[in-house]
């Protein structure tokens, strides 16, 4: 049971962003994905939830051993994927709650009552110390950064997926921030669930402590291995890890 | 009984303004044009009916149960309900007031709304018939709305109608007026004048609703507010339908402390065909102003709106701006959305934006992600789109139709605008 990236080439008009990628999150495992700006981070989280800006040449993507490379973006979340974005895009005239609420039926045969949806909500917001206003504001609306990433968090709260990818999420978190978010993470993590994560730092990862770090440089993934990675990484910075893939070569 | 002496001759010069005047047409830069070259204006005529007890249905269902201050309806020609039982108001059809309560009607009637301002303000100011007259004396607080209906529904119909609202100082009040029709079968012409009069400290919420329906309606109307001192109007009218609108709605803030707010919306279809040019005018130095338009086009529509901020000399210290946003929704719709600005002062700020756009894919995408069908992110995001505007209805009865009808017309636009979305996928 898992999220199976193989041999994956995306392309964005003329230029190939992705150039082979491979990667398995196992349900139960957690991920960290690391790499430069301009690597193609973002191209795979936006590639696995099908965003139709970018074209896959050559590839799959298979959830449970289910083919989802060519399927719609909304069939992909039915299918249990999520992904909590770098760069949220903003819904105007509709509001946090209501816009849960429409997720949250989007994956269930029948509605789910109001009363039920105001629980589980009002949980999740007490969890990530969230203010009850907040969910009448229009969907990232003059959110400040900080608040965008909340949201996508409360909307990774309540969907539930089995598999979902955090898009530096922790960027433009305070401190406080940052471990509210992080135990909001920590709490969903389970058998039946697997994460990747994105980030560029390993403040987050000392929270969400992942079992695998891969390096992508250039779309590829060049280097993988268990938490320490992190820690050298931080340590000698991608120069080296360039020079060594250069080496290799 | 003859109608009063100023009234008369108001209408003599209308008259002469009428035939002096040929059909005009209506030309921008640009693509744009109205005309009413396909409108057999003769072959039209202002239908009589006469009194009812009980509401069209029509009117009953877009009025709903709620309680009013008072409530006229115009159909074609004839006043056929007229109710008002609030003491501290006068709503009366408007050749009623003329009789009754001249020295009232007087200073105001026309004040912003000269009779030479082209061939149908001309014809209205010379024909209109029944009416609506408003008067909030000065400190009346109303809690109930003031309504206005003007129904056409037979063809042939020539409708002239003429709304006059004096609200007096430190009143408060709410008006709506309605334009409706159901379906007809055949030409039609609201040929309507809308003026109202906010005294010093007032504070006014003004609404215009038109649906005319899928009939050949064509609509040339004036539609003037002015706001004196210190009083406050908040306007919000909205286009649902019309086979052929052309108008011209003007907010003035004439002294000093005045404020407004006009916010409006139209949603066209099949080939209507939608001119509004809307100015904001600054009269007066320490005014604000801030308004908002949003429209979307689905079927083979036409759609223009142009609005400007016009800021007079001495109006110092004047703050106001404007956006307007169009939203193409099918291959064949076509519009624009023009911001503009004359300012003859300085010391003023004034900013103004518009755009033309479609859907953006990237929220689309955004909320498929969340597990939400293509179609129907479509849906909401449209409606969230109008929602600002919607909002400034600040009336629930009123937004909760608005929203009913934008709902409607975008199940009924599904297909074209799923062609139209899915092709740029
Ligand atoms: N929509 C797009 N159109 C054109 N180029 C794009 C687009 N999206 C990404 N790119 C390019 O693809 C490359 C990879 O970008 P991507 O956003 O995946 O990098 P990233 O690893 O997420 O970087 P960062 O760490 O800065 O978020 C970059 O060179 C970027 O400019
Ligand atoms: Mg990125």
């Amino acid at each position: 049971m898992s999220l199976e990236i193989q041999n994956l080439h995306v392309r964005i008009g003329e230029r190939e962003i992705l150039r082979g990628v491979d990667l398995k999150v196992e349900r139960g495992q957690t991920h960290a994905l690391m790499g430069p700006n301009g690597s193609g981070k973002s191209t795979l989280a936006n590639t696995l939830m099908g965003n139709p800006n970018y074209e896959v040449t050559e590839g799959k993507i298979l959830l449970d051993g289910e083919d989802l490379t060519e399927a719609a973006p909304d069939e992909r979340a039915r299918a249990g994927l999520f992904l909590a974005f770098q760069y949220p895009a903003t819904i105007p005239g509709v509001s946090v709650a209501n816009f849960l609420r429409m997720a949250v039926n989007a994956r269930r045969e029948e509605n789910i009552k109001v009363k039920e949806f105001g629980q589980i909500l009002g949980k999740h917001m007490e969890l990530l110390k969230i203010e009850r206003a907040f969910t009448s504001r229009y969907l990232n609306e003059g959110f400040s950064g900080g608040e965008k990433k909340r949201a996508e968090i409360l909307q990774l709260a309540m969907l539930a997926p089995d598999f979902a990818v955090l898009d530096e999420t922790d960027s433009g978190l305070d401190i406080d921030a940052l471990r509210i978010v992080s135990d909001g993470v920590n709490a969903m993590r389970g058998d039946e669930r697997g994460f990747l994560i994105i980030t560029h730092y390993t403040r987050i990862l000392s929270y969400v402590k992942p079992e695998f770090v891969h390096i992508m440089l250039d779309g590829r993934i060049v280097r993988q291995g268990g938490s320490e990675l992190a820690d050298e990484l931080e340590e000698k910075g991608y120069e080296f890890v360039r020079e060594e893939v250069a080496a290799r070569a | 009984m003859p109608e009063p002496a100023f009234l008369e001759e108001r209408r003599a010069r209308a008259l002469e303004a009428y035939e002096a005047e040929p059909v005009p047409t209506w030309r921008r830069s640009g693509f744009w044009t109205t005309s009413l070259r396909r409108l057999e204006l003769d072959a039209l005529e202002p239908r009589r009916y006469d009194a009812v007890d009980q509401l069209p249905q029509i009117v009953r269902e877009h009025l709903g149960d709620e309680e009013h201050s008072g409530l006229i309806v115009q159909r074609g020609a004839s006043i056929i309900y007229a109710h008002c039982d609030d003491p501290s108001v006068t709503v009366t059809p408007l050749e009623q007031a003329v009789e009754e309560h001249p020295e009232l009607v007087e200073p105001w009637l026309g004040k912003r709304l000269p009779v030479d301002e082209g061939k149908f303000a001309a014809a209205n100011a010379a024909f209109w018939t029944g009416g609506a007259f408003i008067n909030v004396p000065k400190e009346t607080r109303l809690e109930k709305p003031i309504q206005v209906v003007y129904l056409i529904d037979e063809p042939g119909t020539a409708q002239y109608a003429h709304t006059l609202a004096v609200i007096g100082e430190h009143a408060e009040c709410r008006i709506r007026e309605y334009c409706l029709a159901p379906p007809i079968d055949g030409q039609a012409l609201h040929a309507g004048a809308f003026e109202l009069y906010a005294a010093a400290g007032a504070q006014v919420q003004l609404a215009h609703y038109q649906d005319w329906g899928p009939g050949e309606v064509h609509d040339v109307s004036v539609k003037r507010v002015e706001v004196a001192r210190d009083a406050r109007v908040k306007w919000v009218p909205v286009h649902l339908g019309g086979h052929l609108t052309k108008q011209t709605l003007d907010i003035v803030t004439a002294e000093p402390g005045s404020d407004m707010r006009h916010s409006g919306l139209y949603f066209t279809e099949r080939d209507e065909h939608l001119d509004l040019f809307t100015t904001d005018k600054h009269e007066a130095g320490h005014t604000t102003g801030d308004t908002v338009w949003k429209g979307a086009l689905t079927g083979e529509s036409r759609a223009s709106y142009e609005g400007l901020i016009h800021i007079v000399p001495h109006a110092q210290e004047t703050h106001t701006y404007l956006q307007t946003h169009q939203m193409l929704l099918s291959q064949k719709a076509k519009g624009d959305a023009i911001p503009s600005l004359i300012v003859e002062v300085d010391n003023v700020s004034a900013s103004h934006g518009g755009t033309v756009g479609e859907l953006d894919e990237e929220q689309i995408f955004y909320m498929q992600t969340r597990g939400i069908p293509r179609a129907e992110a479509v849906r909401v995001l449209v409606e969230g789109y109008f929602e600002e505007v919607v909002q400034r209805l600040d009336d629930p009865g009123l937004e909760a139709l608005v929203r009913r009808r934008i709902a409607e017309k975008l199940a009924a636009a599904e297909e074209q605008v799923r062609e139209f979305i899915g092709e740029r996928a």
